[in-house]
């Protein structure tokens, strides 16, 4: 049974037909990311199997079970890293464990336990403005975590890195997820990163938005940050970018 | 080295002309170019403040009274009013234009009605100091309520928090900046507000002190009057200024630069 099911999906925003019709399923411990152009609503998408958004019609299930309109079920990180400007990089990354109820000082110690893993030990008692770009993504990644639901929602969450920090970031994005094993859906604008990350891929048309292409990715996740030299990775591109670009 | 030097040389430039404008006024008197009874000079001035000055601080500790009780009278009513509106749209929808038709209406002009109602003691002076304290805090903290991102409250509603939750935890934090610089102009205002209380009638207080001054032609004293209440003002707002760093130490750390 697939971990995360959004079927039939279609919503109206502002009067105009957002999301069509979106059907997407993502098995347990898969990378499943979704490419569109801007504006297509895959924050929408988002938004609507997190739980914080009803579609007009059709329904998300989690491990098979109707779940539309929950929200809490789903960890949710976007492109902008959403710390909190007057907490330190530790009590931001406890938030999740206090928000379920969990002391304070328990939480703070159960947060430290990841930061080496999340490349922030050291600088636990930072503030977010004193932070480079990627550590404060590393910290929402971390938060992401903590939240403990085991399904991740990836909003373009490196889309504003620079290139080499980007690249930085895969690496060991690859490592984290082998190490926690999440069910992954991952938006991005980048193909390579896409190809780079995902087992499958969703390509979104423009709207009103259906699913215009879904490929499995036909060779597994780089363990090294070289470029992918498999045969099969120019053809699947290009099967992606022509469907992008219409 | 060089950078201290410069700054020091940037204070001392105003300070000299200060110092400057200072010397050409009491010359001006002592040559009689002004009357001493229209114009009195710095050094009168001085004198006069030194030698009331216990009567002086007597009336100033009324009016800091009626200014910090006012003040944080308004504060409270400031959160409740930003925070109900805040959580209730339809509030805000009825009350944001009332709040602002409201300014329309200059407080002089209402605050015989409270010595009227009130009488000459201190309570007409507060409630004058809460009018006219409100406006800029509730307003400032409605500002910076409604402010925050979206995506935040988005986040948070994700991991299941409650609308109190968010409250405390984002929208309050994320808007104080905005709610200080509200404060630090309310902080002036009070003092304004106090004063014009107690020149329509009071037992104490610096605007009393200077309306009785001021009826008997001692124009030396109505002097020493406005550079204490000058002085009170600037007290306040740098109270507040002080109170700001120690509340939200975030907003002035250095930034993180990518390179
Ligand atoms: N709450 C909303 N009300 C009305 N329109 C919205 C709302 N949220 C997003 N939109 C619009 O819906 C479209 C899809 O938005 P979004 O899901 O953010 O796209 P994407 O993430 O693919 O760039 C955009 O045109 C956006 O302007
Ligand atoms: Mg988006």
């Amino acid at each position: 049974m697939p971990k995360v099911v959004a079927e039939g999906i279609k919503k109206t925003l502002g009067g105009v037909l957002t999301l069509q019709e979106i059907n997407i399923e993502v098995e347990e411990h898969a990378i499943v990311g979704i490419l569109g152009p801007s504006g297509c609503g895959k924050s929408t998408l988002f938004n609507i199997i997190a739980g914080l958004m009803r579609p007009d019609q059709g329904n998300v299930y989690i491990e098979g079970a109707a779940v539309t309109g929950n929200a809490g079920l789903a960890s949710y990180m976007r492109q902008k890293d959403l710390l909190l400007p007057n907490l330190n990089v530790l009590d931001n990354v406890s938030i999740p464990l206090v928000l379920k109820g969990m002391p304070k000082k328990k939480a703070r110690l159960e947060a430290e336990q990841h930061l080496s893993t999340f490349g922030l030990q050291g600088f636990e008692n930072y503030y977010p403005s004193q932070l480079s770009g990627g550590m404060r993504q590393r910290a929402a990644l971390l938060r992401t975590y903590l939240y403990a639901s085991g399904i991740w929602l990836l909003d373009e969450p490196f889309a504003s890195l620079d290139a080499i920090t980007k690249r930085k970031m895969h690496t060991w994005l690859i490592q984290v997820l082998g190490q926690f094993q999440p069910t992954v859906l991952f938006i991005t604008h980048d193909v390579d990163e896409a190809l780079y990350l995902c087992d499958k891929i969703y390509v979104l048309s423009e709207c009103p938005t259906v699913v215009k292409l879904e490929v499995e990715v036909p060779f597994s996740r780089p363990h090294h940050s070289h470029t992918i030299v498999d045969p099969a990775y120019g053809p699947v591109r290009d099967t992606i970018m022509d469907a992008l670009s219409i | 080295m060089r950078r201290k030097l410069t700054s020091i040389a940037n204070g001392a430039v105003p300070l000299g002309f200060v110092v400057l404008l200072l010397v050409t006024w009491e010359y001006l008197v002592r040559w009689k170019a002004v009357q001493e009874w229209i114009l009195p000079g710095p050094v009168l001035i001085a004198r006069t403040l030194a030698g009331n000055l216990p009567l002086i601080l007597k009336h100033t500790q009324t009016t800091l009274m009626e200014c910090l009780a006012g003040f944080a009278l308004a504060i409270v009513l400031s959160f409740i009013l930003a925070f109900v509106m805040d959580e209730v749209p339809l509030l805000r929808r009825a009350l944001y234009p009332l709040l602002i038709a409201s300014q329309t209406v200059p407080i002089i002009s209402v605050a015989p009605l409270f010595i009227i109602w009130f009488g000459y003691g201190i309570m007409p002076k507060i409630i004058v100091v809460i009018l006219v304290c409100f406006f800029p805090i509730a307003l400032s903290l409605l500002g910076g309520l409604a402010a925050v991102d979206r995506e935040y409250l988005e986040l948070f509603r994700s991991m299941k928090a409650t609308r109190l939750d968010i409250f405390r935890m984002v929208k309050l934090p994320l808007a104080l900046p905005s709610f200080f610089s509200g404060l630090k102009i309310a902080a002036s205002y009070s003092v304004m507000g106090a004063i014009i209380g107690e020149w329509l009638g009071a037992k104490a207080g610096l605007g009393m002190y200077m309306t009785v001054a001021q009826r008997s032609f001692q124009v030396d004293r109505v002097f020493a009057a406005i550079l204490t209440i000058t002085a009170l003002s600037a007290a306040l707002f740098a109270l507040v200024a002080l109170i700001e760093r120690l509340v939200i130490p975030w907003n002035r750390l250095t930034e993180w630069r990518d390179s």
